[in-house]
């Protein structure tokens, strides 16, 4: 499901269905160096995390990203965020990063760490193998997930 | 030359008939237009797209075929790729759309190994027949939907999606 008045009917109608939710987290980075690798990883994230949307659409319910600016702090807005989705009905609640330094706070939430890959310079073709075999990588973690419960 | 002198009456009966020729053109394209619009207008949605799936080597185990199309949102122009699950019957191509009748998720052939034989969605555990029966007992209330297919030079081109057909009830 997305964040759209469709989808959130939807969600709202088969609550206890859609019980997993994707938050992505993308840094941006504004030094001249840091600028074209920071929009890549971006683009590559939210690619990524509307694939696996588009996969299990009847369990997850993708938010709309976190911005932060690179350096920033986000374990407080995590910490909040996490709590009041789980207050909304949902049972669990991963972060979806390209940012290495989030897998810091893998002790207080699911925090999926993929690396980065410039799907930019690629065809249609290969983008989508990319990102189906990328999926093939998190699929286990959410069913370990959903089979705890 | 002189012989053919235009007079002045005859000068304004061509040019009002011209013009009253153009106005009545210029009202009647519309409705006419508009009568037959349908046979004029350029496809979209419902044309078949191209694949890279040979006929040929179909079999009757359901391989994923991907295709592309350009989907319009309001201003906003994007490529989708979409997926079909396609095998052989006997000599006719079969093509489901992968798209739970749940709540929506992408089924798998085969995606548990308890259940052969059977497109197996993820989400919650939903389970259908080859021919996209849903299996009573699991989430599903309907059968999967079934693409429209052609071939054309030994490939598979997939049509508009359409209720199951393969289904009897
Ligand atoms: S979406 Fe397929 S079983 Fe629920």
């Amino acid at each position: 499901m997305l964040f759209t008045v469709k989808d959130v009917s939807d969600f709202l109608a088969n609550k206890p269905f859609i019980d997993t939710v994707i938050v992505p987290l993308v840094q941006i980075d504004l030094s001249e160096d840091g600028i074209k690798q920071s929009s890549s990883a971006s683009d590559y994230l939210l690619n990524l995390t509307n694939f696996i949307e588009h996969q299990f659409k009847g369990r997850i319910m993708l938010m709309p990203p976190i911005t932060y600016l690179k350096g920033v702090d986000q374990s407080g807005a995590m910490l909040l965020f996490e709590q009041k989705l789980k207050e909304a009905g949902f049972k669990h609640v991963f972060f979806m990063t390209s940012d290495h330094s989030l897998t810091a706070l893998q002790q207080t939430h699911t925090v999926v760490w993929l690396p980065s890959i410039p799907l930019e310079s690629m065809d249609a073709t290969v983008k989508n193998k990319i990102l189906e075999d990328q999926l093939a990588q998190v699929i286990p973690v959410f069913s370990a997930k959903w089979s705890q419960a | 030359m002189s012989n053919n002198r235009v007079s002045r009456r005859q000068f304004l009966n061509y040019t009002l008939t011209g013009v009253g020729g153009f106005m009545a053109a210029g009202m009647l394209m519309p409705m006419v237009r508009f009568a037959i619009d349908p046979v004029l207008q350029s496809k979209g949605a419902g044309d078949f797209v191209p694949t890279d799936q040979k006929v040929a080597e179909l079999t009757e185990t359901p391989v994923k075929v991907n295709f592309s199309f350009e989907q319009v949102d309001a201003w906003y122009k994007s490529d989708v790729t979409a997926m079909a699950w396609v095998y052989k019957e006997g000599d006719k191509v079969v093509a489901l759309s992968p798209v739970c009748k749940h709540l929506g998720c992408t089924v798998g052939w085969e995606g548990d190994k308890n259940h052969p034989d059977e497109f197996f969605c993820a989400c919650h555990a939903g389970r259908y027949h080859k021919n996209g029966e849903n299996i009573p007992g699991t989430p599903p209330l309907g059968p999967l939907d079934e693409f429209e297919v052609e071939e054309k030079d030994g490939l598979l081109l997939i049509g508009p999606v359409r209720p199951n057909t393969l289904v009897k009830k």
